[in-house]
């Protein structure tokens, strides 16, 4: 059973209070701050109060940050719940950084390829910290891509909605931190960039996987045309 | 030892500003909610996030500047580093060009440091000079000559716009001893926060109550010339009433109220034009029912040269 040694590997300890509270410190504090003052991310919408109980964000991903930044608007009491879901191929290449993303992140990590799945499908294990009541943060993109440019998305999403039906998902689209911190570089320099929080979405039970893999996607990608059309100058307006 | 906060030590001008600021944004919520009680209706929305967006505006202002001058400087850069990293990503800068940015930034510190040690000579010369030169050099050695004029027209400019107009209010604090003069470089300070942020108000408010014929009717359609002129007007007879704050005569006060109205004006069409250029509406959120800080501080850093140098002029030059 692959499943239940996931489990016991990941979920018998529960997670110590003192990460907890650096967990809560580092995103609703620091993090915060960071993207607040100085990296100047606009929050739009991130207010709007979360459902209870385990909840599945998924997101646009351009930049490292993306996963920081949707740590930071997770509700603090259920921020050491919330894992964001990475890849083992990149994130496990060293020991600092696998240790960095389970302790500073609270990442799960995951192998992307087919070919290098040992024994557990990582569908399996992220099902089964749903239902152990986690939150999971989903780059269903599976990379960070061209910048600005949204790829088709894997049906990761789909997969796991259509098993829990009762679990919403929450689409949050991020613009503009891809410039903050590009792909291929180390060095952040402030660039601003928005954070919209969509309204949960509910999938009834018989959806299929594919109906819910290109219903998340239009959901962000009418977000992302919202935020355009927003902060236009009205046509009557101009000259 | 040092006091971080010197609250305890402000003179009687200071106290009187603030005095002043706080009436003003009482007065202003209880109108505004008691007009929303009979009234409900969308301007009254407006002007009652607007107003919670002042007092929060000015409680930063005054806690700034009561405290310690260190604290006050940071408290600038700051205003000038988020002008700058919110006027950045409009630019759409390629890759290469970050690194210049990144130059524009580390300015900041730089200008700031410089005004508050009053090293003179080279704060007046740093941006204007040797940055005038630096910056698009670096945008040249970067090989790519493609969208350049943009950037090596707009990266200087935002620096001498946001970073060096800006920094002359740092400057303040190094006025030499004038005789007569008690307010002190804080009172000089909220003047000139009082005499920018009242014009930007009296201005809208002129423009809501009177405006009919607009300015520029292509580049901002709710400036009006009845707003322009009631707010001048009115901010110049502010700028006398007040002038117990500065180490100004009567008509030097009316005549540095009428040109930091003006100039607070000019800053807001010039920003104003620079953002339909770009195709948006606000630079940003981050002031709730203003926009973002460009959209709230265009007047403000606009006018800090000019008011630094006329009370430069009139209180040490002209007074011998």
């Amino acid at each position: 059973m692959p499943a239940r040694t996931i489990d016991a590997e990941f979920f018998n300890a529960r997670v110590p209070n003192g990460r907890r509270w650096l967990l809560w410190f580092l995103y609703k504090v620091l993090w915060r701050t960071v993207f607040g003052l100085v990296i100047g991310l606009r929050y739009v919408r991130a207010e709007a109060p979360h459902p209870d109980g385990p909840v599945i964000y998924i997101a646009n991903h351009n930049s490292h940050l993306d996963a920081m930044s949707l740590m930071t608007i997770v509700p603090s009491h259920r921020i050491h719940l919330t894992h964001s879901v990475a890849a083992q191929d990149f994130f496990g290449r060293s020991r600092f950084r696998s240790w960095s993303m389970k302790h500073l992140v609270n990442a799960v990590l995951i192998s992307r390829g087919k070919e290098e799945r040992d024994e557990v499908d990582p569908i399996v294990l992220l099902d089964a910290m749903l239902r152990q009541g986690h939150s999971l943060i989903l780059f269903p993109e599976g990379t960070r891509g061209v910048p600005g440019v949204m790829a088709d998305f894997k049906r990761g999403v789909g997969h796991l909605a259509s098993r829990h039906p009762d679990i919403p998902v929450i689409p949050v689209y991020l613009d503009g931190l891809y410039r903050t911190l590009p792909k291929g570089r180390t060095l952040i320099v402030p660039f601003g960039g928005t954070l919209v929080m969509g309204d949960p979405l509910l999938f009834p039970a018989e959806t299929s996987i594919d109906a819910i893999t290109e219903k998340a996607r239009l959901a962000i990608e009418s977000m992302a045309e919202d935020l355009l059309d927003e902060n236009k100058i009205p046509s009557s307006d101009s000259p | 030892m040092n006091k971080l906060i010197e609250v305890w030590s402000v003179n009687a001008e200071v106290q009187w500003v603030i005095f002043i600021i706080l009436c003003i944004l009482v007065c202003s919520s209880v109108a505004w909610n008691v007009w929303n009680f009979l009234k409900p209706g969308g301007l009254v929305n407006e002007l009652l996030v607007r107003t919670r967006s002042w007092w929060i505006m000015c409680a930063c202002f005054v806690a700034t500047t009561l405290a310690h001058p260190v604290v006050t400087v940071i408290g600038l850069a700051f205003l000038s580093f988020a002008l700058l990293r919110e006027m950045y990503p409009l630019l759409n800068l390629d890759q290469r060009e970050r690194n210049v940015a990144l130059l524009c930034y580390a300015v900041i510190p730089v200008q700031y440091a410089l005004a508050y040690h009053g090293m003179t000579t080279l704060f007046l010369a740093f941006i204007p000079v040797f940055m005038f030169v630096a910056i698009p050099f670096m945008l040249v050695i970067r090989g790519e000559t493609k969208g350049i004029v943009r950037s090596i027209s707009l990266m200087p400019y935002s620096l001498v716009a946001w970073v060096y107009g800006m920094s002359h209010l740092a400057m303040l604090f190094n006025l030499p001893e004038l005789p007569g003069f008690t307010a002190g470089p804080q009172g000089l300070l909220l003047y000139f926060i009082f005499l920018v942020g009242i014009n930007d108000v009296l201005q809208f408010a002129w423009g809501k109550i009177i405006g009919q014929r607009a300015v520029l009717p292509n580049v901002s359609p709710n400036k009006t010339w009845e707003g322009l002129v009631g707010g001048v007007l009115s901010v110049t007879l502010i700028a006398v009433a007040l002038r117990f704050l500065t180490p100004l005569e009567t008509w030097e006060a009316a005549f540095t109220g009428f040109c930091v109205a003006l100039a607070g004006f000019m800053g807001d069409a010039i920003a104003s034009g620079i953002k339909r250029d770009l195709g948006i509406k606000n630079s940003g959120n981050a002031i709730p029912g203003h926009g973002g800080y460009l959209d709230r501080l265009d007047g403000f850093a606009t006018a800090a040269a000019p008011f630094f140098h006329l009370i430069y002029f009139f209180g040490v030059t002209a007074a011998g």
